[in-house]
């Protein structure tokens, strides 16, 4: 949990900016359906 | 569609989907030097790709010169193919 | 302008002909949160829009859906690929028929056929930017729902990457919003 600040105020929603640091190799990218590893989260099976 | 030419279509569409991948990070963060670096190489890939697969199998866009007869009309269409 | 190219953004594959499948897959066609949807509604919203970067992401996130919109309808066609009369009424797909035949139209997985109602273009930015990540969001938790009722791992591969394409377009509406916020602070203390 974040306390409001100068940087960040309330009633409103904040997405932390991206930092490309490295990539996948495109092939492997087109597979993932990203080519940056920290924005990849996979689908998972729940539940039902 | 034969083994050769859809393994290089699947090779233009991975150097693509990574020219389109930095596009948009770009988008949002314009002054990021090292990101518009790898950009600029990866279209220099993509552009290399794009004219050999061309030559070999016809257009695959608008503005393209074609062999006769009128190329672009050549099947299969991109939901017709079986990307097995 | 845009410019057709012909190939698919991704090598989208079916195991099988699947009907049913293709009965719920529609819904990314012509559904609330489908394709054609998040196309237009992008498209439409970039006019009002105060900064380059915004007018930038939506343009190329809209026209990245166009190219999504095609694979969806492309996995339509190869679920529905074969099928006779006889399988698509025990699907209940009988109504769809007598409209459409096996033509790829515009509607949800029960059959309703798009509406402009499904999208808004406030042009109120911060507005619009919210209702664009929360499309995001839906349209991810569809492709979810949609993955859990196929048993079919070639399709289930398609899918999984159009749901990754939706996190990485709400991480770019954020940081567009952010963006976009912090332009229309400067512009009140002049
Ligand atoms: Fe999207």
């Amino acid at each position: 949990m974040f306390a409001a600040n100068e940087r960040m105020r309330l009633a409103r929603a904040y997405v932390p900016f991206q930092i490309f640091s490295k990539r996948l190799d495109p092939m492997e990218g087109l597979m993932k359906g990203t080519i940056f590893p920290e924005l990849y989260f996979p689908y998972r099976r729940h539940k039902r | 569609m034969n083994r050769e030419q859809l393994n290089m279509l699947k090779e233009l569409m991975a150097v693509q989907f990574t020219v389109l991948e930095l596009h948009l990070y770009l988008d949002t963060h314009p002054t990021d030097q090292k990101a518009l670096m790898e950009y600029n190489s990866m279209v220099h890939q993509l552009e290399v790709l794009k004219q050999q697969y061309q030559q070999r199998y016809g257009p695959l866009t608008w503005g393209e010169p074609s062999a006769y007869p009128w190329q672009w009309i050549n099947e299969p269409w991109p939901w017709e193919i079986c990307y097995e | 302008m845009w410019i057709y190219e012909k190939k698919l953004q991704y090598p989208a594959k079916v195991g099988r002909a699947n009907v049913k499948m293709a009965k719920y897959l529609i819904t990314q066609y012509g559904g609330p949160d489908g394709e054609l949807s998040a196309a237009l509604r992008y498209l439409t919203q970039r006019y009002t829009m105060p900064t380059p970067q915004a007018k930038g992401i939506l343009t190329d996130i809209g026209t990245e859906e166009l190219a999504h919109l095609e694979i969806i309808a492309t996995l339509v066609y190869k679920l529905m690929d074969g099928a006779s009369v006889e399988e698509l009424k025990q699907v209940d797909l009988g109504g769809y028929y007598a409209d459409h035949d096996k033509a790829v139209y515009y509607v949800n997985g029960s059959g309703v056929p798009w509406t402009a109602t499904y999208i808004m273009a406030k042009g109120d930015p911060v507005a619009d930017l919210h209702e664009d990540m929360a499309a995001e969001e839906k349209a991810r938790a569809t492709y979810d729902w949609l993955i859990d009722l196929s048993d079919d791992p070639d399709l289930n591969d398609t899918l999984k990457f159009l749901r990754e394409r939706e996190i990485v377009h709400f991480q770019r509406f954020g940081e567009t919003l952010q963006i976009v916020q912090e332009y229309l602070d400067t512009k009140k203390y002049f």
